[in-house]
């Protein structure tokens, strides 16, 4: 079971390199990371896998850039959430493996429908750090309106979750520890915290039915 | 006064955290105004009145943050959210928790630069490189207030 920072952005999008960030989360009781828009492969005892972003207005356009060789050589492909029917659409894709910015959408923009979908295609939800530790006031409010929602909706349909601190800079990335007592603040176990932080793991070698060879 | 005897004090818990990005001098007022900004706005006034959080030592790159015994893990979380001290961009990263400063103190590993200070250009800018353990390189913008930092190891240095 390894433990996963499921998003990190290394300079040039941030302010810390690759090398520097991959030191951190060691340091940080973390055993691999993802970083964005990076390729990387093993950086001071930490496993560095390589995540793709998709920000696309509709799923058609998320359909051609999946095809394109940035995404396909991507360990972790995400998506950024729209509204509630590019989201439905989005879950059943089979090579997006993640969907993130789901604090930045409407309420119900992931409702029980895609929940449902993203469960039976095996696609998980991100849950960001950044809006908890950056945000103040009713903009964090509602962020952690959001996850619980999200939370509550994982307990019913066992769709995956991911835990990320999208951090841009060393002072972005948080410990486990510090992790596992924000993700205590919508409710999440510390069971839940820890299938979230391993799940990336799960999504990048899934189970899949013994194959006899030779 | 007559102090109270010990068994009708409050109990208290102490919390170290290293202050992130290292080098970087932080008064202790600025520390505990950093740290009640953070603490109140997730937990509220009701919380944090009860939980009687104080930074009672700053130095060398640790602050010590007291607090009432029960409360500690919530002022623990509450540190996480600590994004800037004195307008600057900050972290506090929980090292460890306990009864007493004296057993905090043991856990305190001063962080220094390894050498002297040097400079590089990275474009049109001038940076100050500060050298640290593990190859951890800072570069800092020269400048007066609101410099940029950079955070780089040594073979990224070497790279460029």
């Amino acid at each position: 079971m390894k433990i996963t920072d499921a998003s990190i952005h290394p300079y040039p999008a941030g302010d810390s390199t690759l090398a520097r960030m991959a030191i951190e989360a060691a340091g940080l009781g973390f055993d691999s990371i993802v970083a964005i828009g990076d390729a990387g492969d093993q950086h001071h005892g930490i496993e560095v896998l390589r995540g793709a972003v998709i920000c696309a207005a509709s799923a058609k356009e998320v359909l051609r850039q999946v095809r394109s060789p940035a995404i396909r050589g991507a360990d972790v492909v995400y998506v950024n959430a729209g509204d509630i029917s590019f989201n439905r659409a989005v879950v059943s894709i089979k090579e997006v493996h993640v969907i993130r910015n789901i604090h930045a959408t409407r309420r119900n923009a992931f409702d029980h429908v895609a929940a449902r979908s993203a469960a039976e295609r095996g696609v998980a939800v991100d849950i960001s750090m950044a809006p908890i530790v950056q945000l103040r006031g009713t903009k964090r409010q509602r962020a952690l309106q959001r996850y619980a929602d999200i939370l509550s909706l994982q307990r019913r349909y066992g769709f995956g979750l991911t835990i990320s601190s999208d951090a841009r800079s060393i002072l972005g990335q948080r410990s486990v520890r510090d992790v596992r007592g924000l993700c205590a603040l919508f409710g999440m176990t510390g069971a839940e915290i820890g299938e979230a932080l391993s799940s990336v793991g799960r999504i990048t070698e899934p189970h899949q039915p013994v194959r006899v060879v030779g | 006064m007559k102090p109270r005897p010990p068994s009708m004090r409050e109990k208290r818990r102490y919390i170290l955290a290293r202050i992130l990005p290292y080098g970087v001098k932080m008064d202790q007022k600025q520390v505990y105004f950093s740290v009640i900004e953070a603490a109140t706005s997730l937990w509220g006034d009701a919380a944090v009145g009860l939980a009687q959080p104080a930074v009672v030592f700053c130095d060398g790159g640790y602050a010590v943050v007291r607090c009432r015994r029960g409360t500690e893990k919530d002022i623990a979380t509450a540190l996480a959210t600590v994004n800037t001290i004195a307008d600057e961009r900050a972290a506090l990263r929980t090292v460890a928790i306990s009864g007493t400063i004296h057993a905090l103190r043991r856990r305190i590993k001063p962080i220094r630069p390894l050498s002297e200070a040097g400079d590089v250009k990275f474009g049109e800018t001038y940076f100050t490189v500060y050298r640290y353990p593990r190859q951890k390189v800072d570069l800092v913008e020269k400048g007066i207030k609101h410099q940029k930092s950079l955070f780089f190891t040594e073979a990224d240095l070497e790279e460029r």
